[in-house]
């Protein structure tokens, strides 16, 4: 039987090349994701060695609570000045040197844009003299020494082709910018930078001035004498330390790095990336269902002889598992080694420096083999299983009736796995439970497995309604596609539903993003009144952008929005502050209970009801809010309102904000054109007094509208890509399924083509059943995906979308594309069929 | 054979095809013919001629039986007359039309409109029903079906309360006789059967015979069989014995008795 089931692979291995082909894409996707990450994070880690070599131990304030995963390390309170003096003086201190590093200092490239991305951080830092206590080492020119001296990171010098000697602006979200004279050029940690991170490194004295350092620290490098061990004193230093400081050594302090930075890399590389991977490999499991099952039904014949010739079930079974778990290892094995390439080309994506080499573990391999075979294996078990049923005497039967209907069994499974499938959606998307994102998984899986079983009774009638101007059109083509499309409803559907899962994903998504644009835009013309808004993307800015509109005659009701890291009890928020007379000027908030104008009261604050609800405050509650440095302040709640595009948690007045906070920091300045200055002349006066804070944006409403939007859309647009992927997969599908019932026609395609169908209209006639087909899946795709997508938006109203737009045109258009990708996957099969020889094709047996 | 003879039925005919056919030469009374026709598959030493130099005239409105033992070319002959194969050498004619010269297409459309085919097999479209098939050669050319012929056909193929059904719900005699209706719908200029009956019990033999009798002389169908039963080639008007690709012997008026002598002598 062994020999049976190899056999059977090799004479197969064209027709399986296709279903090979969806697990190589899952499997590629499994591994190379894991090579990507693995590589990343060794990238990191060689850094943060390299960064923390020669630091014995390391001074910083508490680790900000809820500050999150970060790349390079959760973020800590900084410490004053004053402690550096404290820890020089302990016992086994080599040296000490205080770092200041704050994110928002841009380089400006000549073009008044700024140089970097809008992801990465753009550092600024001062020099450090002792070497072995910093992160940098100067590969070019000199350390930097009057206070117009800059060093910049290899990285940016080699992007932005900088050199020793030139000038340079650099912009900080702390003021205004300003020029510069580049110095040298330095690595950090060995690497020309930190992930694709820019640095611009000044004067201890600079440094404080341009980043604000507030006689602040970020933290303090530690060396120790040699013979003194760095737990040791480490454990003197924190001795010597106040409450709100700690002591790390180096490697704790790399090591806190690596693991936060592992955390994010899984949260925004590895996690998605992995969830699209089984997206494809839960599409490919369909194809692989469908062709072992085409298989099978073609081979019948063949296994009811092996029963006839005294084969028992079992080794039926077997000679089947066994073709499927070859094919798998082999598909695995080719997606692995895909992987690689993956991974690779992902990494020069990213922007990785150049000479990175690939981290390739073992486990990335062993899981994408294991992941590949085991899909492949499971999903053939149910054609196996109907191979074993085959009976000896189908052996002597002239053909197979086809089968007919659906048995009830399969159609109650159905019904129950969708089900309990929208169950789970329901559950997960309550909330009630915690783990939510699994649960909707699984849900959102059951429905596509419910519909797939479901989807055969769908496939007559709904074949016929889009069968039937192909009929009109086509003459005896289109009656005959439509016809072969119905003939084997299984099949079809199966074929079908693969299509159904990639579009339903497109769909709910773009339902999503269209709602949430909805909802953006009605809360955004709901909450901004001022005709301008102002912003940065990234950290807070200075009040200088407030003050700079202020003095200009051409704008009126400056307003600006100050943020504030606080903390209330154990949670980590921001806390809003804003000119009570901005109220209806340039903004609005809308009272649910309480009274928000009560926010012109000293120490009273407002809050929005999501917030009010999840921590049950209510309207004369009394909140103490503690701030990073500053004295605790005691608000009586005083109103409640509702969700606002602008801000949201607690607001305070700018008053009440005041004692509390010595760095002042803005993320929105609102304003309105002045007394007879148009809007449009009052923008360019607002776009040209910002022209030297080129890090913040300034936009009228209806520019910031549109921002939003595309904002959004982008989003819809990234995910909208991977999942082609996805439905490209689903497209071999049909090709795949398209090819084997070509074959099987053989005969019937031979007799049209003797009673005189020409080979255009053989052609035609499975290139519409292919649409056919498509269409079927594009029509399921859509009704499950807008179902989703419903849902979805309900769940999120508390989030803020409350609006559900339903995008019919990006619908219409995801319809057309999936039946011009049934055009596409019928190429291939529809010239093999034009091209049989019809004397040959009538009398195959 | 008590049929009457098959000139007589072509001048009472009312089928229009026979009705516009010119009767003037020779070449025209025939509705195929074959001219010196060999066909040969494989080169060089290998080679084997199935067809070796057959001349042969297919006369309108006849029933021309085709027999020969297994191997002497009857099936390749069909084939290449009804311009499904091409020929090595010679030429076949399907009317004045040479088949030779014509692509695939110009073939296509010439089989859609001139030719009809009944095969051992049925071959019926099973995702249609009957009618459906029935009329799929119209279809095809994008052709409404003519409802009197259509009815006729029907009527004499006793099919009629048969139409709606699929062919797998259809027994082999009835598949049988929706594939002759299906041959005569379109009422080509000549029909090919291949071994029609080779699937058949003796009794679903027998009508499907005796209805292909009917529409050679009610309606003046020209059609040529190929067939191995000597029951089946004695209704037809002529018989022609091939042996190793050549005609060697011609039988008019045939009876089974006849039939059963001349293929013994052949040993087939």
């Amino acid at each position: 039987m062994v020999k049976v089931g190899l056999r059977s692979l090799l004479t197969h291995k064209l027709r399986l090349l296709l279903t090979t082909l969806a697990i190589v894409v899952g499997v590629a996707s499994v591994t190379g994701t894991f090579i990507l990450t693995d590589t990343i994070n060794s990238t990191f880690n060689r850094i943060f060695q390299d960064a923390n070599a020669g630091v014995a131990v390391t001074v910083q304030g508490h680790q900000l609570r809820g500050s999150g995963d970060d790349i390079g390390g959760p973020a800590h309170a900084p410490v004053p000045r004053s402690l550096l003096g404290t820890v020089r003086g302990v016992t086994g201190v080599k040296d000490a040197v205080g770092i200041l590093q704050r994110n928002g200092a841009t380089f400006i490239g000549s073009d008044g844009k700024p140089l970097g991305g809008n992801g990465p951080p753009t550092f600024g830092t001062n020099w450090v003299a002792d070497a072995e206590l910093s992160p940098f080492h100067l590969r070019e020119g000199a350390a930097p020494s009057s206070s117009d001296d800059v060093v910049i990171d290899a990285l940016t010098a080699s992007k932005h082709h900088v050199v020793v000697g030139q000038h340079i602006l650099i912009a900080f979200l702390g003021g205004a910018e300003e020029q510069f004279l580049v110095r040298g050029i330095a690595s950090f940690g060995g690497s020309d930078s930190l992930g694709g991170a820019t640095f611009a490194i000044f004067t201890e004295a600079t440094a404080e001035r341009v980043l604000d350092g507030q006689n602040m620290y970020t933290r303090i490098n530690v060396s120790a004498v040699s013979g003194t061990a760095d737990t040791d004193l480490r454990d003197r230093i924190a001795a010597t330390l106040p409450s709100y400081a700690e002591a790390q050594t180096g490697q704790q302090a790399a090591a806190a790095a690596e693991q936060s930075t592992e955390a994010t890399i899984s949260t925004f590389i590895g996690t998605p990336l992995l969830v699209f991977a089984f997206i494809f490999l839960f599409v490919g499991s369909f194809l692989i269902v469908n062709t072992f099952n085409i298989l099978i039904a073609q081979r019948t014949r063949e296994l009811a002889l092996l029963r006839v010739l005294g084969a028992t079930r079992r080794q039926v079974l077997a000679s089947v598992l066994l073709e499927a778990s070859l094919t798998g290892l082999f598909a695995s094995g080719v997606g692995v080694l895909a992987g690689i390439l993956v991974a690779s080309g992902l990494t020069a994506l990213i922007g990785s420096p150049a000479g990175t080499t690939l981290a390739l573990q073992p486990r990335s391999f062993i899981i994408g083999i294991v992941v590949g075979t085991v899909v492949t294996v499971g999903a053939t078990m149910i054609p196996a299983r109907r191979a074993t049923r085959v009976p000896p005497v189908a052996a002597l039967r002239e053909a197979l009736p086809e089968t007919q209907g659906l048995p009830r069994r399969r159609i109650a499974s159905g019904a129950v796995v969708l089900v309990l499938g929208w169950i789970a959606i329901g559950v997960a998307l309550s909330g009630a439970t915690g783990v939510t994102l699994q649960l909707l998984g699984g849900g959102v899986l059951a429905v596509f497995i419910g519909v797939a079983l479901l989807a055969p009774l769908l496939v007559r009638p709904l074949a016929l309604v889009l069968g039937w101007p192909v009929r009109r059109a086509r003459g005896a083509a289109g009656l005959l596609a439509g016809e072969n499309a119905r003939r084997n409803p299984r099949r079809t559907a199966l074929t079908s539903a693969a299509l159904m899962i990639g579009l339903a994903l497109v769909t709910s998504v773009a339902v999503l993003t269209a709602s949430f644009r909805a909802s953006a835009d009605a809360a955004i013309s709901g909450a901004l009144r001022g005709d301008y808004i102002v912003f940065a993307r990234g950290p807070a800015f200075s009040p200088q952008v407030a003050d700079a509109l202020r003095s200009d005659q051409r704008l009126a009701d400056v307003s600006e929005l100050r943020v504030s890291d606080i903390l209330i009890g154990s949670s980590s928020q921001s806390l809003v502050a804003i000119d009570p007379a901005s109220e209806n000027r340039t903004l609005t908030f809308e009272t649910v209970s309480g009274d928000v104008g009560s926010i012109s009261q000293l120490n009273t604050a407002i809050l929005d009801k999501g917030e009010a609800a999840s921590s049950k405050v209510h309207v004369g509650d009394t909140v103490t809010i503690t701030f990073p440095t500053g004295p605790d302040l005691r608000v009586r709640v005083g109103g409640i309102y509702n969700t606002n595009a602008l801000a949201s948690g607690y607001i305070v007045s700018l008053a009440t904000l005041a004692p509390h906070v010595s760095m002042q920091r803005d993320f929105t300045v609102l304003a309105n054109a002045a007394p007879g200055v148009t809007v449009a002349d009052g923008e360019s006066a607002l776009k040209s007094d910002l022209s030297h804070f080129p890090l913040v944006m300034a936009m009228s409403r209806s520019e910031y509208r549109d921002f939003v939007g595309t904002q959004i859309d982008s989003l819809l647009n990234l995910v909208t890509g991977l999942l082609l992927l996805a439905i490209i997969i689903a497209v071999l599908g049909i090709i795949n399924t398209l090819a084997l019932s070509v074959l099987e026609r053989t005969r019937e395609i031979g007799l049209l083509r003797a009673l005189g169908m020409t080979r255009g209209q053989t052609r035609s006639m499975v290139r519409w059943e292919s649409v056919i087909i498509a269409l079927l899946g594009a029509v399921l795709g859509l009704v499950v995906g807008v179902t989703l997508g419903v849902a979805l938006v309900n769940a999120l109203y508390s989030l803020g979308i409350d609006h559900l737009a339903i995008p019919f045109g990006n619908m219409l258009q995801y319809a057309v594309i999936a039946a011009l990708f049934g055009v596409a996957a019928a190429v291939f099969p529809s010239i093999r069929a034009s091209r049989l020889d019809v004397l040959q094709a009538i009398s195959t047996e | 054979m008590r049929n009457p003879p098959p000139y007589m039925v072509l001048m009472m005919s009312t089928a229009p095809e026979a009705a516009q056919a010119p009767v003037a030469t020779n070449a025209a009374t025939a509705a195929a013919r074959a001219v010196a026709a060999v066909k040969e598959y494989g080169r060089g030493a290998t080679s084997v001629r199935a067809v070796d130099g057959i001349t042969l005239e297919l006369a309108r409105g006849r029933f021309t039986a085709i027999m020969g033992p297994s191997g002497s070319g009857k099936s390749t002959l069909l084939h290449c007359m009804a311009g499904l194969d091409r020929l090595t050498e010679g030429s076949t004619y399907i009317g004045d039309v040479e088949l030779g010269s014509l692509s695939d297409k110009e073939l296509t459309l010439l089989r859609r409109a001139k030719v009809g085919f009944i095969f051992q097999t049925f071959n019926l479209v099973p995702t249609l029903d009957a009618l459906d098939n029935i009329v799929l050669p119209l279809t095809i050319a994008g052709r409404k079906p003519d409802q009197a012929a259509l009815d006729e056909v029907v009527r004499i193929t006793g099919l009629g309360d048969r139409l709606s059904h699929r062919p797998a719900e259809l027994s082999g005699g009835q598949q049988q006789r929706v594939a002759a209706a299906r041959a005569l719908v379109s009422r080509p200029e000549i029909i090919f059967a291949d071994e029609p009956t080779g699937n058949l019990d003796s009794r679903a033999s027998a009508e499907l015979l005796d209805f292909l009798g009917h529409a050679v002389t009610d309606l003046g169908q020209t059609i040529a069989m190929v067939t191995h039963d000597p029951l089946a080639a004695s209704h037809a008007d002529r018989v022609v014995f091939l042996a190793d690709g050549r005609v060697v012997e011609e039988m008019a008026s045939p009876t089974a008795d006849g039939i059963l002598d001349v293929m013994r002598h052949l040993g087939g």
